[in-house]
C-alpha cells in the first residue's frame, strides 16, 4: 500500500534496538501523515497533539510488534487517542460546514482533473474532508492520507472493515462531486454504482 | 462492498474514463477520476503543505532517547500493541501452546521413565540379599527385604502396591499425628477415607503395619487384587503425597528420589517412607 514500508519496517526494528538515527527516519517517513491525519481531526491543534502522541510513540515503542505498515496502524491509533482527548478537553468539535462554500468556490465545477490537482490547496483538501460526516472523514484520511488498508483503519477506529471501506467509498465519491470532477461511480452501473 | 477499486487501486494511476465519451457527456466534467486518482490527488494535497519541524522531531528524538536510556523499552507487549499480520499473530500463539503442550509431555515422560527406572533394577536386589535386613523388631523401619521384592514383583511394576502405600502413609502418620496442616493433605484424607474415619486411623494404621510385618509377602499379595478399584488411586495417591505434604517437592526430585531408593530393593520402601515423613515436616516447619 504505501510506498516506503519496507524502509519504515527497518528503521522500526532498529530503533528499537536502541537506534537515535533509525528513530529519526521512522519519525519523518510517518509523521506527514500521521499529521495530515491530525490535522483533518483537530485542525489547527494538530501539532500539538502530534507531539503528545510522538511522546508516547518514543516511550511504547519497544512493545510495539509488527511491520511498516503495522506501525502505521499502531502509531496512528495512538495519534488519534490523543486528539480524541484533546477533542474532549477542549469542547472542541472538527470544523465542518463554515468554510465549506469557500472552498466549494475556489476549483471550478469544470475545471479538470490537472487543474484541481494544481488549484487544491492543503487546506482547501482538508477543509473539504471535514465537511464530511466523521466516520468518513476519518475513514478516507486512514486509508488516503495515513496509507492504511481496510483492516488497518478498522482496527484503529474500532470498527469492521466492511464498514470503513463503506465509509471511505462514500466520503470519496461525495469529495468527487464537491470538486466537481466526476469519479467513475458517478456513472454508476459501470463498476461500483450498486451501492448508491 | 463494491468500492474494491480503492483498495486495491494503485494510487497516482490515471486512465480516460472509457465511457466518457460514448456517454455524449459533453457538457460534463472533460476529465474523470477514478478512486485511486481521487486519492492521489488528496494525498498530494494535503501532504504538500507539510513542512518539517524540527523543533517537534528533537522533542521526540529526545523522548526516545530518555525511554531507551531508563529502559522502557523493554516493556511487555499489549494485545493493542501486536500490528503483526493476523495469521503470524495466530502462528505465534499456537507456537506457544505447542511449546507448553510439550514441556507437559517432557515433565509427565520423565516421570514415567524414572518410575519405569526405578522397578528395573534386577541386580541391586540380588545384591542386597546378603545384607542384613530390618525385621520385626525394629518397629520404626519395618519394611523388609521379601516385602519389598514380592510386592514390586506382585503388584504394579514401579509402584507400591496399596498395602505398602498404606504402610508408607501409617508411617508418616505416625510421626506428623495431630500437628499441623500436613493432615489436610490429599493423602492424609485418602488414608482417612481408607480408615473409616480420622480417629479411626490410628487403629487402622496399627492393624496394617502389623499385617506387613507378620506376614509381608502374602499380605501384599492378598491386598492388590482385592483393592484393584483402589489401586489407582492409592497410587497416585503415592505420588503425590510427597508433593502434598512437602509443598515444595518437585515431580523432578520426586522421581529422581524413587529412582536412588529403587537401586536399594530392600530400602526402597524404608527410604520412600523416610522421605515421605521428612517432607511431611519439612511441611509443616513452613507451616
Amino acid at each position: 500500500m504505501h510506498a516506503h514500508d519496507g524502509e519504515l519496517g527497518a528503521a522500526v526494528a532498529r530503533a528499537q534496538e536502541g537506534d537515535e538515527a533509525a528513530f529519526t527516519i521512522m519519525y519523518r517517513l510517518v509523521q506527514p501523515g500521521l499529521l495530515g491525519y491530525l490535522r483533518g481531526l483537530v485542525g489547527d491543534d494538530a501539532e500539538d497533539v502530534a507531539s503528545d502522541a510522538w511522546l508516547e510513540i518514543a516511550r511504547d515503542l519497544g512493545r510495539f510488534k509488527g511491520d511498516g505498515a503495522g506501525f502505521r496502524g499502531w502509531s496512528a491509533t495512538i495519534a488519534r487517542h490523543r486528539a480524541l482527548d484533546h477533542l474532549r478537553r477542549q469542547k472542541v468539535r472538527p470544523r465542518s460546514s463554515a468554510l465549506e462554500q469557500d472552498v466549494l468556490d475556489l476549483p471550478g465545477p469544470h475545471s479538470t482533473h490537472d487543474q484541481a490537482l494544481e488549484s487544491l490547496s492543503t487546506e482547501q483538501a482538508l477543509e473539504l474532508v471535514r465537511g464530511l460526516p466523521r466516520d468518513q472523514a476519518e475513514a478516507v484520511l486512514l486509508r488516503v492520507i495515513v496509507g492504511l488498508d481496510a483492516p488497518s483503519a478498522a482496527r484503529v477506529l474500532g470498527k469492521r472493515p466492511g464498514a470503513v471501506r463503506t465509509a471511505s467509498y462514500r466520503g470519496l465519491r461525495r469529495l468527487a462531486k464537491q470538486l466537481g470532477v466526476a469519479g467513475v461511480t458517478d456513472d454508476g452501473p459501470r463498476t461500483l454504482g450498486e451501492s448508491k | 462492498m463494491g468500492e474494491q477499486q480503492s483498495g486495491g487501486g494503485s494510487p497516482g494511476r490515471r486512465r480516460v474514463h472509457p465511457d466518457g465519451v460514448g456517454h455524449g457527456r459533453a457538457s460534463g466534467p472533460a476529465v474523470v477520476l477514478d478512486d485511486a486518482e481521487l486519492e492521489a490527488l488528496l494525498y498530494a494535497a494535503v501532504l504538500r503543505g507539510h513542512a518539517v519541524d524540527a523543533e517537534g522531531e528533537q522533542r521526540a528524538v529526545a523522548a526516545f532517547r530518555a525511554a531507551r536510556d531508563a529502559g522502557v523499552h523493554r516493556a511487555r507487549t499489549r494485545r493493542r500493541d501486536d500490528w503483526r499480520p493476523r495469521e503470524r499473530q495466530r502462528l505465534a500463539r499456537s507456537m506457544k501452546t505447542a511449546l507448553s503442550v510439550f514441556v507437559a509431555g517432557l515433565t509427565l515422560g520423565g516421570v514415567a521413565y524414572a518410575a519405569i527406572g526405578s522397578s528395573d533394577t534386577p541386580d541391586a536386589s540380588s545384591e542386597d540379599k546378603g545384607r542384613p535386613t530390618p525385621t520385626a523388631d525394629a518397629p520404626d523401619r519395618p519394611a523388609t527385604g521379601p516385602s519389598a521384592g514380592s510386592g514390586g514383583a506382585s503388584g504394579k511394576p514401579g509402584h507400591p502396591t496399596t498395602a505398602q502405600d498404606t504402610e508408607a502413609k501409617c508411617r508418616a502418620f505416625d510421626q506428623v499425628a495431630g500437628r499441623g496442616q500436613a493432615m489436610d493433605s490429599t493423602a492424609w484424607e485418602r488414608l482417612v477415607a481408607e480408615a473409616g474415619g480420622a480417629d479411626k486411623v490410628a487403629a487402622y494404621c496399627a492393624e496394617q503395619l502389623a499385617a506387613a510385618t507378620n506376614e509381608p509377602g502374602k499380605k501384599a499379595d492378598e491386598s492388590a487384587p482385592a483393592d484393584n478399584g483402589q489401586d489407582r488411586s492409592g497410587n497416585s495417591g503415592a505420588d503425590r503425597s510427597g508433593s502434598d505434604a512437602a509443598g515444595s517437592g518437585t515431580s523432578g526430585s520426586d522421581a529422581s528420589g524413587s529412582g536412588t531408593s529403587g537401586s536399594d530393593t530392600s530400602g526402597s520402601d524404608t527410604s520412600g517412607s523416610g522421605n515421605g515423613a521428612e517432607n511431611a515436616e519439612n511441611a509443616e516447619k513452613k507451616n
